[in-house]
């Protein structure tokens, strides 16, 4: 299945690329992510309790980053597993810059296998958007903050305030 | 297909259902009809701790009129809805639309509160209590608040409900004057879910101009959605057959749509619109 998207965020590119290339700020911003730990050069291991609603699972898996170049791109890959079903994918990250903003384009290919699959297709693409705003949503509160400043906090209720003034922005922007 | 361990509590009481839910919101899960529920803990995608079964607790099942309003108990279940004579006189819509979910079994034992509260992307009720504007009351220990349609439908199975409170009761405004409503959807095979549901609520004036009009369609996105653009269309045009055609096309503007190995976004914007058209031409054609 392909996933793809794009994500515009109040934070110069610099910033965005650091974030996004911290495994803590990681672990803070992907929804549901209790364990990232560093296993070797760009390579973690994770541990994620996630889902949509009622439906939740715990999965663990493996991070790769490849082709890092700062700070416009890098490739990631995903694989895991979990009570629920697998996962397995690789995607692209591309940050561009955009009025001292930054836009970040993702496109990949995930295979979803197991029960997860069988019968939850129809909402896959669905909760994989889900999860992806959430996941911006909270790296541009992080890539925000001045360096030095403590992190941001992510609850439910910031998360689902920061996405609903992103959403009047883009609103009054249009006019 | 056998569930993970979890407790069961039956209350007596909504009271007592919200006292239990209070202490543990996280890892509690209120049990309806069990049409969604129970099939996701077979297969061990929900594993809540502890189930509060409302089946027990009295007076959530009914079909009432009060101040003009049609007031509507979240345990009534789809059947009931289905074969209610004075639904049909005066909001035909309800049983149209709960006909047409699932099948015999899960219209006996799902309930339309059940349903909205899971809020799965592809339930037909989502489109009708959008389209009827229908007000949703959610009750916890702290006291009680009414929620438009509007809100109340956030993301893929997720609601504005939070987590220590009950839908009781659903509300929606009777239709008076020359009203006509359809709810027209693609089956899924399968699972008889809507892979595109259109309802539809539409009034024409005296001068035999279109003077309000609801639209709800579920399916296309994460949540359903109201196509405002159709509605803004419809409201002051003569429903003729190519103004319906022309405001149709307007049904998943805006939308962001997703696929699936049966129907993908393209497929399903191109059924919103065809749906939207086939709706609102059978509602008008029920006005008399």
């Amino acid at each position: 299945m392909k996933i793809e998207g794009t994500h515009e965020l109040r934070a110069p590119r610099e910033r965005v690329w650091q974030a996004l290339v911290d495994p803590s700020v990681l672990q803070r911003c992907i929804p549901g992510c209790e364990r990232l730990e560093r296993t070797g050069e760009d390579s973690y291991a994770a541990t994620l309790r996630t889902g949509v609603g009622a439906i939740k699972g715990v999965f663990q898996g493996s991070v790769r980053l490849e082709d890092m170049s700062a700070p416009t791109h890098y490739r990631i890959v995903v694989d895991g597993k979990g009570q629920p079903g697998f996962l397995k994918g690789a995607g692209d990250l591309d940050l561009e810059e955009r009025d001292g903003g930054t836009v970040v384009r993702y496109a990949g290919d995930v295979q979803v296998g197991g029960t997860l699959a069988s019968v939850g297709q129809r909402m896959i693409q669905g909760a994989a958007k889900m999860m992806a705003a959430q996941f911006f949503t909270a790296l541009e509160a992080e890539a925000q903050v001045e360096q030095g400043d403590p992190p941001p906090r992510h609850g439910f209720f910031r998360t689902a305030l920061r996405a609903i003034s992103g959403l009047l922005r883009q609103i009054f922007k249009r006019h | 297909m056998i569930p993970a361990q979890f407790d069961y509590a039956a209350p007596a009481t909504l009271d007592e259902a919200l006292s239990l839910l209070a202490e543990r919101p996280d890892d509690a899960k209120i049990l309806a009809g069990g049409h969604s529920l129970i099939p996701a803990m077979k297969l061990r995608l929900a594993q809540p701790a502890l189930l509060i079964d409302i089946g027990r607790v009295k007076d959530l099942s009914y079909i009432r009129e009060e101040g003009g309003q049609i007031r509507i108990g979240a345990m009534t279940t789809h059947y009931q809805l289905e074969s209610s004579e004075r639904l049909r006189e005066i909001c035909p819509l309800l049983p149209e639309c709960a006909a047409s979910i699932g099948d015999v079994q899960v219209r006996n034992k799902g309930t339309i509160g059940g349903s909205l509260a899971h809020a799965d992307p592809a339930a037909d009720w989502p489109a009708a209590i959008i389209s009827l504007r229908a007000e949703l009351v959610a009750v916890s220990s702290r006291g009680e608040r009414v929620i438009a349609a509007d809100d109340f439908f956030v993301d893929m199975l997720t609601t504005a409900l939070r987590p220590d409170e009950v839908l009781r009761e659903i509300r929606i405004n009777a239709p008076g004057g020359r009203t006509g409503q359809a709810y027209m959807k693609v089956h899924h095979p399968a699972s008889g879910f809507a892979v595109v549901g259109v309802a539809v609520s539409l009034t024409l004036g005296a001068d035999g101009k279109c003077s309000a009009a609801g639209v709800g369609i579920t399916g296309v996105a994460t949540k359903a959605h109201r196509a405002a653009q159709v509605e803004g269309a419809l409201v002051g045009s003569t429903p003729d057959e190519q103004t319906i055609a022309s405001t149709a096309s307007h049904a998943a503007d805006g939308v962001d749509a997703n696929g699936d190995i049966y129907a993908s976004a393209d497929y399903r914007r191109h059924l919103a619109v065809v749906y939207a058209r086939r709706a609102i031409a059978a509602a008008v054609a029920k006005i008399k």
